[in-house]
């Protein structure tokens, strides 16, 4: 047999197979209906600009969208999600050739790539994607993880992709029996089929079954294409159109701004005044429910679920298109009334007895876990910032505990009501200089700014101590601002009060400017993220380090000589705001390396997939129920480790864990410790020694 | 219901004691670096004239403050908890009123500006904590007054008052005018702004009345305390050092702070 | 002669506040070479008069006002005070109510818990706090009379006995516009807060309504004490507003003041300041409390108060 002249009939034992140009003109009109559809919904949103930097696109798209990057972060999901999806693509790509094989004078079907494509490798695809559709199966019915939606229509799409691939099988198997074709064992898995379909099977009924088959596996697959863009398998087209559309700043730079004087309100309580990217994430979700799985709240069994806000919303708008639709074009012609005071927003998000209600919006840490483990860059955490930022502003109806830190930020620019400490006074002694008595505040390289957290709670102010004792020893000249420092903002913007975190942004960066401040070293990524994301819109354009970038930097410049080397079994925690939000997960552990002498021992939950300590957000100042803490919940998984030290980067997590490894670490010896702290002590300082320096190690 | 609500604007009484300085020449705190805050209490006064005003089905707060331009600021706070008017009565001469002069002022400007229902006062600010005004202000208005109070609500055509005691509370009633200081308790918190108020609270008008406008005379309020005179203001030196019990267990520093705590329980008892 | 008058409101009797206004009347008297004569707003019982009597040469009581009002009770102070250098009250609810209106319808000057009266050159001079108890202050008082309420209970009683004559006055009553129509009384058991030698306070540390019930009410009940609370407590609700110790709350001077979860807020510091010794439970040892302390402990309040109460029992018995 000469292999170049390989083929086989095609439409074999079907005659009128023309009619499925007939079948699929409709099925085609449908998908399309189906998805414009949606497209229009999307369009009812307002304006964003999600479609400049095109280079930055196309190189996420193909990295997560045709890469499928954050999909494969779950092995099992990885697996039959690729069966799946490949399986999809090598199977159109075949029924395709089929039909230009058939329907054009192009012969392409013929010869090694007939046998090497369009039998074997299709025939191994055919049965990843039954394999993929068990495993799936396998999932829901028998491992049933709790993030999943259990709903018929995913076992109805699973069961359409089963049949589409299984009569595939058979019509193949008893083409090649009937037929004896001699290239069928190239399709091996069809010709096993056959071969087993033989024993049991006249050759006339095989003929006849194949011919109903055909036309079953037709029907099944064109009412699979037809029905696809109304369920979630219209992600295939909505994920993909979302990565592109994505956010391309880091989740530190996901807030929306807004123009206060010409808002008609502040923050979002309506479906319309989201974005069309916003109504686009919401269509674009899958279902997989990693963001619920991975969100600190929910783990500790409160209510909040991302998973659930985004398909609350999806299910709004889908069931409220008509009123969406209404108020678009009554916007886009400039004829929609301006709210009235009191009256209900159209089409209200915010209700109790759905997943974006009152008490779930301040559930929310703003630690970004979800974000980031979303496969399709779905954006909850700026939906559930809009969401609190109508409570906070337009209705200041939000936790008791947070506006104590609203009043506080307002009347005395720092987060901490009640606080004894001052700006200045963790700084006794170490005569630091402050920018305000400089004759040239230029002389100061730097300013170390030193936080809300660091100054005025008691817990970290060895922290910042720590921090201006090794620049000092490094030689840096640096500054502070002292009494002039004011709240970054950082706690109002999560919390919702946009408009006091513009006033405080703006404040600090006159500031600021007023010094010519170009380098800021922070302990702080609260304010350390707010710097290098938030203050430029308002003018503020700096070098920003986090301390422990910026004492990485002083190690490996030579200008600090760590001696002592700390023998205690260290894990790390990585604060959201510095990983996550900002990409810097090395920093610390390289300080922590150089001051330690046993290697960081990880958490399961580590780097980009860190936990949040349980205090971002404005989360630091909410009561949490006994039983639902989060901070005792990411000490547990920190003293599980077996290590000594927590070593902290973050003035919220080291409070945070502080309390919680108390809490939790019963007979154990177990410190929370700063980066910088650990640095110190390694570096030798009268105030700071080496812990177990002495012991056997 | 017309009421008005007196506050005042005071150095931030949770300034850290290490912010807290004297200014021993003028025998007063040293306001420099130090924020000016509304008077918890008159705060609390506020929240609970709103809250009548609501309750009564509507009416018309009125915020009054005596002091320095600055206190302006106070007054916008008020305008954006919505009172409906604000009015400042400039002091630009006098740095230490005493609460005598305070009450003829406020007394001047009650009577300018209308006839109030009622007239609400804090219990006392967090500065110099005398608590007179608002029994000074009450004998020059002539009205009945109730000290404590936490609660008023519309009685018919007069009002309920229920006020705490030293161990307990008790309810009053009055026909208006009356006038009431007001303490705190956990319903009186005073709230948050919407943010459109706050931003409503800078463009809405802002009466401001000066002593000759209200009739007074500058010697009726004359510099420095009139009724008596603060010959000293220091801060205390307080150094009693704290013994933390000792134990290399738990239990035993808890056996040892019993030891110490039934020591004196038993020569009391 | 000049005079000195004390006013008392005969519902709290011969207490300790009577006591220390009493003391400090008669003090203030002989400082000033004057006679101490004494009110009683209310019908008297014999200790309240036979107490007063020791210390002041009249008293007079003025049974007609049987329940508190304020307008015929202030009428009343108003037309026995008139002439009297000083007028002396306690530092009691309706004592706080009273001086201000008093002092500016007797034309005189009000003054608000003095901690230390003096007479020097013939003046009085007042010693208190301010600024949340950031500050001392120190007054000369120029108008007369000085009508000023005492932390009385924190000031001695008096010694000795002059004799003084009891007699009961009739004084016009008007009627009152603003009528007291109900008066609860909170169950707090035993004493109350001012009155209490031992007592248990609790603060925000806490963190809600339960471990006052359930960790420092079997506490307070093992040590005789009376519980209160910081503002912050009061204010979320968790415990009753009377239970507050501080500036705008209950000025106490136990002989024992055990802080649990209380940072130490100055405002506080204030209303325990009186206190023979403070304790304190707090697990942060930088917390201002322990700088008031005689003795503390440093560690979470849910490991030490249950097991301190166990202790306190087995030493009991």
């Amino acid at each position: 047999m000469n292999m170049s002249e390989a083929t086989r009939e095609v439409y074999w034992n079907v005659p009128y197979h023309n009619l499925i140009y007939v079948f699929l003109a409709p099925t085609l009109v449908i998908m399309l209906w189906g998805f414009y559809r949606r497209f229009r919904l999307w369009k009812a949103g307002k304006p964003a600009l999600r479609t400049d930097r095109l280079g930055e696109r196309v190189d996420l798209f193909i990295r997560n969208a045709l890469g499928q990057a954050r999909t494969m972060r779950n092995t099992y999901a990885a697996v039959f999600h690729t069966g799946l999806y490949l399986g999809f693509i090598v199977l159109v790509i075949a029924t395709t050739v089929v039909a230009i094989h058939a329907d054009t004078p192009l012969k392409i079907m013929q010869g090694p790539f007939y046998l090497f494509f369009q039998s074997l490798i299709v025939d191994f695809f055919g049965l990843f994607v039954m394999f993929a559709v068990l495993m799936a199966w396998y999932r829901r019915g028998r491992l049933k993880p709790a993030k999943l939606v259990y709903t018929d229509e995913a076992n109805i799409l699973l069961g359409l992709i089963f049949v589409i691939a299984f009569t595939g099988f058979l019509i193949e198997g008893w083409r090649i029996v009937v037929t004896e074709d001699p290239w069928g064992l190239w399709s091996p898995v069809g010709y096993v089929f056959g071969i087993a379909s033989a024993k049991v099977m006249s050759t006339e009924a095989m003929t006849m079954a194949h011919r109903g088959s055909w036309w079953l596996h037709m029907a099944v697959s064109f009412g699979f294409i037809a029905y696809a863009p109304f369920t979630k398998m219209a992600h295939v087209v909505f994920s993909p159109l979302n990565i592109f559309t994505a956010n391309l700043d880091g989740y530190g730079a996901s807030l929306k701004d807004i123009d206060f004087e010409k808002a008609e309100r502040f923050g979002i309580n309506s479906l319309p005044d989201f974005t069309w990217k916003d109504l686009l994430d919401l269509d674009a979700c899958t279902e997989c429910g990693r963001c619920t799985a991975v969100c600190p709240a929910n783990t500790v069994g409160k209510e909040l679920s991302p998973r659930d806000i985004i398909l609350d919303l999806q299910k709004l708008m889908h069931d409220s298109s008509d009123e969406l639709l209404e108020i678009a074009a009554k916007r886009q012609k400039g004829e929609l009334e301006p709210p009235k005071d009191g009256e209900p927003p159209p089409i209200p998000i915010i209700r109790d007895d759905h997943a974006v209600n009152k008490e779930a919006l301040f559930q929310c840490t703003t630690c970004a876990a979800c974000m980031e483990a979303c496969p399709v860059f779905i954006e909850q955490l700026p939906k559930i910032v809009d969401a609190r930022r109508f409570l906070v502003m337009e209705e200041a109806d939000f936790p008791e505990g947070m506006m104590n830190v609203v009043t506080s930020m307002e009347q005395r620019q720092h987060p901490f009501p009640g606080t004894q400490f001052t700006r200045t006074d963790w700084a006794d002694g170490l005569e630091l200089d402050i920018l305000a008595d400089m004759a040239d505040p230029k002389e100061a390289e730097v300013l170390f700014w030193v936080g809300c957290g660091g100054a005025l709670v008691e817990r970290n102010r060895s922290t910042v101590r720590a921090t201006a004792k090794l620049l000092k020893k490094a030689g840096v000249k640096f500054a502070i601002l002292g009494r002039e420092e004011s709240c970054t903002g950082d706690p109002a913007r999560r919390i919702g009060n946009e408009f006091l975190f513009e006033m405080l942004a703006k404040g600090n960066v006159e500031t600021l400017n007023g010094y010519g401040v170009k380098q800021i070293v922070t302990s702080c990524p609260h304010c350390f993220n707010t710097f290098a994301n938030e203050y430029p819109q308002f003018g503020g354009h700096y070098e920003v380090s986090h301390h422990s970038q910026y004492l990485r930097d002083l190690v490996e410049g030579g200008r600090l000589q760590p001696v002592h080397e700390d023998h205690r079994h260290v894990t790390y925690h990585d604060p959201c705001y510095l990983g996550r939000h900002n990409g810097e997960y090395e920093a610390p552990r390289k300080v922590v390396a150089a001051s330690s002498r046993t290697d960081i021992v990880e958490m399961p939950k580590s780097g980009r997939d860190s936990f949040c300590c349980g205090g971002g957000g404005g989360m630091m100042y909410v009561d949490e129920p006994p039983d639902k803490r989060v901070n005792q919940e990411r000490a547990q998984q920190a003293i599980d480790t077996g290590a000594d030290v927590v070593a902290v980067a973050c003035p919220f997590c080291a409070t945070m864990l502080e309390d919680g490894v108390g809490a939790r670490k019963g007979d154990r010896n177990v410190s929370v410790i700063d980066v910088a702290e650990m640095l110190l002590a390694s570096v030798g300082d009268e105030e700071a020694p080496v812990a177990g320096e002495s012991s056997a190690g | 219901m017309n009421i008005l609500v007196c506050i005042k604007q005071i150095l931030d009484p949770d300034l850290p004691a290490r912010d807290f300085k004297i200014d021993a020449a003028n025998k007063e705190a040293d306001p420099k670096g130090a924020n000016k805050v509304t008077n918890i209490f008159c705060e609390n006064a506020l929240e609970t004239a709103l809250q009548l005003r609501e309750k009564a089905g509507g009416g018309k707060v009125t915020a009054i403050t005596y002091g320095p331009e600055g206190a302006e600021d106070s007054l916008r706070k008020a305008l954006a908890m919505t009172v409906d008017e604000a009015v400042l009565v400039i002091n630009d001469k006098h740095s230490k009123p005493d609460a005598i002069a305070v009450g003829k002022v406020l007394a001047a400007a009650a009577r300018k500006l209308g006839d109030f229902d009622l007239v609400m006062v804090g219990r006392e600010s967090g500065d110099w904590g005398l608590g007179q005004t608002g029994g000074v202000l009450a004998e020059e208005l002539g009205l009945p007054s109730l000290a404590f109070v936490d609660e008023v609500d519309p009685d018919g055509d007069g009002l309920k008052l229920q006020r705490q005691t030293d161990n307990g509370s008790e309810v009053a009633t009055v026909k208006p005018p009356a006038l009431v200081l007001i303490t705190n308790n956990e319903n009186n918190v005073p709230r948050i702004p919407k943010t459109r108020d706050v931003m409503m609270s800078y463009r809405k008008p802002l009466q401001k009345l000066t002593l000759e406008e209200l009739g007074v005379a500058d010697e009726a309020v004359g510099d420095g305390h009139t009724a008596f005179e603060v010959t000293n203001l220091y801060v205390p030196e307080k150094s009693v050092s704290c013994e933390f019990v000792q134990g290399d267990s738990l239990d035993e520093k808890v056996t040892e702070l019993a030891r110490r705590i039934h020591g004196i329980v038993a020569s009391v008892n | 002669m000049s005079r000195v008058q004390i006013v008392l409101f005969s519902k709290n009797g011969w207490d300790r506040g009577a006591q220390g206004v009493a003391g400090a009347g008669r003090r203030l008297a002989d400082g000033l070479g004057a006679e101490l004569h004494a009110v009683v707003l209310g019908p008297a019982d014999d200790a309240l008069k036979n107490g007063l009597a020791a210390a002041a040469q009249k008293v007079q009581v003025v049974s007609a006002l049987e329940e508190y009002q304020p307008e015929p009770a202030l009428a009343a102070a108003a037309s026995l005070c008139d002439g009297a250098a000083a007028v002396l009250f306690g530092n009691d609810t309706y004592s706080q109510e009273i001086v201000p209106r008093l002092a500016h319808r007797l034309g005189g000057a009000p003054m608000a818990d003095a901690q230390k009266l003096e007479v020097k050159d013939g003046r009085i001079h007042v010693t208190r706090s301010a600024y949340g108890g950031k500050a001392l202050s120190e007054y000369v008082m120029k108008a007369t009379p000085a009508v000023i309420w005492v932390r009385s209970r924190a000031l001695e009683p008096a010694e000795g006995d002059v004799g003084g004559a009891v007699e009961e006055a009739t004084v016009e009553l008007p009627e009152a516009k603003l009528r007291i129509t109900e008066r609860h009384e909170e169950a707090q058991e035993g004493a109350s807060l001012e009155e209490a030698e031992i007592i248990v306070s609790g603060g925000r540390g806490l963190g809600g309504p339960e471990p006052f019930e359930q960790m420092l009410a079997p506490l307070a009940d093992v040590m005789h004490a009376v519980q209160g609370a910081s503002r912050a407590a009061c204010d979320a609700g968790w415990v009753p507003p009377n239970w507050q110790v501080g500036q705008t709350g209950k000025k106490v001077a136990p002989e024992l003041y055990l802080a649990i979860a209380i940072s130490g807020a100055s405002q506080h510091l204030l209303g325990m300041g009186d206190s023979k010794v403070v304790a304190a439970i707090n697990t942060d040892a930088d917390a201002p409390i322990f700088k008031h302390c005689s003795f503390g402990i440093v560690e979470d309040y849910k490991n030490v108060v249950p097991l301190l109460t166990e202790k306190l029992k087995e030493m009991q018995s």
